[in-house]
């Protein structure tokens, strides 16, 4: 099988662009492999305490990792890997609703589209850091509900559930808060990626919940930069695909008010979850799969 | 106030309605389109809403504004603005140069005095202006500012009364055509009670009336004078009636030389006879002394003088008309020959002659063989032995009042003729005494059992006017005109003889009468052939003025103010109409609306990016 591009690491890639190359998990293991192959630009991930391989040194990595009795025996300069114990349960929660399969610009992908494949990846780097990983969908229900396993054919699972239908006209996530909670049993880590447009309250409860419980949790909020940035400048009745709400706008006369409003509410998702300790990142779906990988994995390695 | 010079173009503010749609309609229209972000739209415009609606309500406000301003500018809008200076203005100013403002007033004419007052005024234009002076004989001069002010200087009073009121008519008309932003007219005049008698309608165009504040002078002037008869043969009378307040000395000469002076009183027609030495046309006037108005101190007139017609008398006429003809011959005013005859109707075979009704009734059929071998376009019809009194017409009726026609024959007129006649006399209501160019037909004989009229005191004077003003040879007539006017062409006449000799030639069936007052003959060859007597109008010797209020009176529109002053003459007029175009602000102003909203619109965008 080949790789995206040669030389290219695939979660440095335009989302839509390395989409387009294959399926769900052919391009998580790309984005996954290209992600594993810039941690060592950490300095704190991928090195526990439990020695787990060797790989080629790269500039940049510390010299205190440096094998040296290879370096000396056999002229080649390799460092040595550590595996973390395997003791962290982590759930995805990703919303699957109606809002998420939108986008902005036809050569983007979609909110539900991005964020399956950043689930995939996701499940595939905890797997391969032998992290129980399990899975929840939800919409106005909770589609899926894949209770976190280790097993290596345990992202197959999860890559197939990816499949199941959904586009549910809510977002209903504090049920699916709820159930992620229940499917980890000790503490663990909860990964809610949602394009996040439901009420907060309740989501920033059933968070705190969670959080009461021992769990880390991240939040994942994902926009399309048309979300964000308002670009039509027709005169336009906006209609929301799920309540089917129509607010009629004249663009350029709001587009300014409506950035402030989104910044706005960005701010207080913000303040909302830092009060309680839970992780907040935004997502846009023109980043590339590695930005996100990053901000989970960083609150991976925080996990006590 | 403001005035529209084009009005219609407002119809154009209607197109404002069009961003008021647009703001009112704004939010029905636009595609639909899903978006899952529609919560933060909703907020956005929730939170934002009031400012959105004031900012669009601005924008909308300055739209239409800017339309408005627009239209409004198109309608080409003139205003009183603050500010020095006039706009734009036609400008006709009517100089009274009549010849009652050649009265001497304080050591000046009165015109000198309204020429001082009209050049002020005309010194205030400015180039933008348009200018014209009219004056009271409809002349109209128009140019620059120098162009108007050297054609005031150089105005000069007529020897007549002109026609100020034509003269402002033609002013209004001048100032109404132009397309300049004001129109005034100026009148200056000594408002003449007999120059202003109709009143005038001007409608909207502003009008000032100068008049002068002092009393007119007390003139003395002869109002009329005239050759009574028309023909002296050669003996006559001239008649002439002198205005004046209390008396005035006169001179009435004929040539040049006097032929009479004396003293006449107010109202009182003086009567002068004369017979003068000289035959053929002559001039003559009546003088008094020279006082404040020059003008109508002299009054000519024209007298054509003759020997007496020769006359031969028919003895069938009877004793009465050949005993009147004796004292004519006796006093002079008619001589034994044969230039004229005065026959029986059925004896006439020449002409010119009195022809009198056969006293036979058994030869009117001669009688009107005669007459109609003669040309002659009447006949005698049946008899009429039924009394009746002659009823007179103009001119002729002081003589043949009171006289009784026993009996008469009725004069008819011959059918499919048209030539042209008179009626002298009516018996009852039918002609007793008709006349034409050589002929005068008396329908009874003139013998006492026919008509009172040859036993009557008047028969002998009407016999010898007959003689000498209706058949004697044809030697033209006397035609009176006012300086300036037009008159009709003597038949004949090829030519005019003016002042000097100098002649000069006419064609056309009329003339223009010269300017100058004096006696012209008409000629034909070398021969004068009338005389045209120009004189000044009688009314434009009354002085009288009217007040302000019945000048403005005379002057009706809608912006017409009578002055006496300078103060008020400088207030109301160019400075005082300063009604400029105010295209130009209000363009800038629709501007500036621009500007404000591409600035609103500007940081909307700047927002929104």
């Amino acid at each position: 099988m080949s790789t995206a591009a040669p030389g290219q690491r695939a979660d440095l890639l335009d989302p839509a662009t390395i989409a387009s190359l294959g399926r769900i998990e052919v391009i998580a293991r790309w984005v996954v492999d290209g992600f594993l192959t810039g941690l060592h630009r950490s300095r704190r991930k991928g090195f526990s305490v439990e020695f787990a391989e060797h790989r080629p040194y790269q500039p940049g990595d510390e010299l205190r990792y440096l094998d040296w009795k290879i370096a000396a025996r056999a002229d080649r300069w390799v460092v040595k890997q550590y595996e973390e114990e395997t003791n962290l349960r982590a759930a995805l929660v990703l919303d699957v609703s109606r809002s998420m399969a939108w986008t902005g610009a036809p050569e983007r992908l979609t909110k539900l589209a991005y964020a399956e494949r950043l689930t995939a990846a996701l499940a595939l780097l905890f797997l391969r850091q032998r992290d129980a990983v399990g899975l929840v969908r939800f919409d106005d229900e909770i589609r899926t509900a894949l209770a976190p396993r280790v097993r290596t054919g345990h992202w197959r699972h999860i890559v197939a559930a990816l499949d199941e239908p959904g586009s549910g006209h809510a977002s209903r996530a504090a049920d699916a808060l709820e159930q992620a909670g229940r499917l980890i049993s000790r503490r663990g880590i909860v990964v809610l990626i949602s394009d996040l447009l439901m009420d907060p309250p309740a989501v920033v409860q059933h968070v705190r919940a969670l959080r009461h419980a021992g769990h880390q949790v991240v939040v994942l909020h994902l926009f399309d930069p048309a979300e964000r940035e308002l670009p039509i400048t027709a005169d336009t009745v906006f209609v929301d695909p799920e309540s089917n709400i129509e607010v009629p706008a004249t663009v350029q006369e709001v587009r300014s008010a409506y950035r402030a409003t989104v910044n706005a509410a960005i701010a207080e998702w913000r303040q909302s979850f830092a009060a309680i300790g839970a992780s907040y990142e935004t997502i846009s779906t023109d980043a590339p799969f590695g930005v996100p990988l990053r901000r989970a994995f960083a609150s991976r390695q925080r996990v006590p | 106030m403001i005035d529209f010079l084009a009005p219609l173009y407002l119809a154009a503010a209607a197109v404002a309605a069009i961003p008021l749609f647009l703001h009112l309609i704004r939010r029905r229209i636009g595609t639909r389109r899903e978006f899952p972000a529609v919560r933060y739209l909703a907020r956005a415009e929730r939170e934002h809403s009031r400012k959105l609606r004031l900012r669009n309500l601005l924008l909308m406000l300055l739209r239409v504004l800017a339309v408005l301003l627009v239209a409004l500018a198109a309608a080409r809008p003139v205003a009183r603005v603050i500010g020095s200076g006039h706009a734009p203005t036609a400008l006709a100013v009517v100089l009274d140069n009549s010849l009652s403002t050649s009265a001497v007033v304080n050591g000046q004419t009165v015109l000198e005095g309204l020429e001082a007052r009209a050049r002020l005024l005309v010194e205030r234009a400015s180039p933008g202006d348009q200018i014209w002076l009219v004056t009271a004989d409809g002349v109209v001069r128009g140019g620059s500012r120098g162009t108007v002010l050297t054609a005031i200087r150089r105005t000069e009073s007529l020897a007549g009364a002109g026609d100020p009121e034509h003269a402002v008519t033609v002013a209004a008309s001048l100032v109404r055509a132009a397309s300049t932003v004001a129109h005034e007219v100026a009148i200056f005049t000594d408002a003449q009670a007999t120059s202003w008698t109709d009143p005038l309608s001007l409608g909207r165009v502003h009008v000032v009336a100068y008049r002068p504040r002092t009393d007119p002078p007390v003139n003395h002037a002869v109002t009329e004078s005239a050759a009574s008869p028309g023909r002296w043969t050669p003996d006559g009378a001239v008649r002439a009636r002198i205005l004046t307040p209390d008396s005035a000395v006169y001179r009435i000469a004929l040539e040049g030389r006097t032929v009479a002076r004396g003293t006449a009183a107010r109202n009182e027609e003086v009567v002068v006879h004369a017979t003068p030495a000289a035959r053929g046309w002559m001039d003559g006037s009546v003088e008094l002394e020279p006082d404040e108005l020059r003008g109508d101190d002299v009054r000519r007139f024209a007298v054509w003088v003759g020997a007496a017609p020769a006359v031969a008398a028919s003895p069938a006429l009877g004793i009465f008309a050949r005993s009147a003809l004796d004292a004519l011959v006796s006093a002079g005013r008619a001589a034994v020959g044969n230039d004229i005859a005065m026959v029986p109707a059925n004896d006439v075979t020449t002409l010119p002659a009195l022809i009198v009704a056969p006293a036979d009734p058994l030869r009117v059929g001669a009688a009107n063989r005669a007459l109609e071998r003669l040309g002659i376009p009447w006949r005698f019809g049946e008899v009429q032995n039924v009394a009746s009194t002659v009823n007179g017409v103009p001119g002729d009726s002081s003589r043949l009042a009171g006289v009784t026609v026993m009996r008469r024959y009725a004069l008819e007129r011959r059918a499919g003729t048209d030539a042209p006649s008179d009626t002298l006399a009516m018996a009852g209501a039918d002609p007793w005494i008709v006349a034409g160019p050589t002929y005068v037909i008396v329908a009874s004989p003139l013998i006492p059992q026919a008509t009172n009229f040859p036993v009557r005191a008047a028969f002998v004077p009407w016999l010898g006017d007959v003689f000498s003003q209706r058949l004697e040879q044809e030697v033209g007539s006397v035609i009176n005109a006012a300086p300036g006017v037009q008159v009709g062409r003597p038949a004949n006449a090829d030519g005019l003889e003016l002042a000097g000799g100098e002649r000069l030639s006419l064609s056309g069936d009329s003339l223009t009468a010269p300017d100058q007052p004096g006696v012209y003959f008409f000629m034909h060859g070398t021969r004068r052939l009338g005389a045209l007597v120009v004189n000044p109008e009688a009314r434009e010797s009354a002085l009288a003025r009217l007040n302000n209020d019945a000048l403005a009176a005379r002057l009706r529109g809608s912006d017409v103010r009578v002055v006496d002053d300078a103060a008020t003459l400088h207030t109301h007029t160019l400075s005082s109409a300063p009604r400029r175009p105010i295209v130009a602000p209000l363009l800038m102003l629709a501007l500036l609306v621009l500007v404000v909203e591409s600035a609103v619109v500007g940081t909307g965008r700047r927002r929104a990016a």
